[in-house]
């Protein structure tokens, strides 16, 4: 069964196809759909890494990623946004975060699916660790 | 009387503890909450209370709130 939540923050895994029927479900007035999909690399900052841990400030995390939402639907001329964020510990090749953006047109869903994700990374209160051989390291920003 | 105040990422490490609480006093702003919990010498830091991010150190904090210091976020 689909959640119906647009916006969700969860440590399970979500599978993108479903995701993306979800949203066209929404409105047969959407002709174009962008997709972001961040995922866990086995290599940063010019070292292994063997998994990583999120941390959010629950409540405000999940409240920040609505208002993103809500922000992104007033700025751009899209219909139908999806945002899901993974709290857990994931490993290379992980999925850890899928904003998916309808619109009628493509180059709004394009310019909304970008400035959500440089903002989410701004605004919303998760951080993550990275496990290397190293040791364990906070991550500062990525651009 | 008290205001719970929540650490997290690479502070609530440096600092050994994710939270505390610390008796509330008239006249007390989100700075000298910082200060008390010696979090002033960390930079930068984004502050919220009662889960609403703040910018003015300078607001007031009451009985009951519930303030979170944190560093600069990195989900994504």
């Amino acid at each position: 069964m689909m959640d119906a939540k647009m916006v969700r923050i969860q440590e399970e895994d979500f599978s993108v196809e479903e995701e993306v029927n979800a949203l066209r479900e929404t409105s047969k007035r959407i002709g174009g759909i962008a997709t972001f999909l961040g995922c866990a690399r086995d290599f940063s900052e010019g070292r292994d890494v063997f998994s990583i841990c999120f941390e959010q400030y629950a409540g405000m995390a999940e409240t920040a990623l609505a208002a993103l939402r809500a922000e992104a639907m007033e700025k751009f001329d899209i219909i139908e946004v999806r945002i899901i964020h993974r709290i857990t510990t994931v490993h290379a090749g992980d999925q850890i975060v899928l904003i998916v953006v309808g619109a009628e047109h493509r180059k709004p869903a394009f310019a909304a699916c970008e400035w959500m994700i440089d903002t989410l990374k701004q605004r919303v209160p998760i951080w993550k660790k990275e496990v290397t051989p190293d040791g364990d390291s906070w991550v500062t920003q990525h651009p | 009387m008290s205001v719970r105040v929540l650490f997290f990422g690479s502070l609530a490490d440096k600092l050994g503890q994710r939270e505390c609480s610390v008796p509330a006093t008239e006249c007390m702003t989100l700075a000298d909450l910082v200060r008390l919990v010696k979090c002033e010498c960390f930079s930068p830091l984004l502050l919220a209370v009662n889960q609403q991010q703040v910018t003015d150190a300078t607001t007031m904090i009451t009985d009951g709130d519930e303030v979170a210091i944190m560093p600069p976020f990195s989900g994504g």
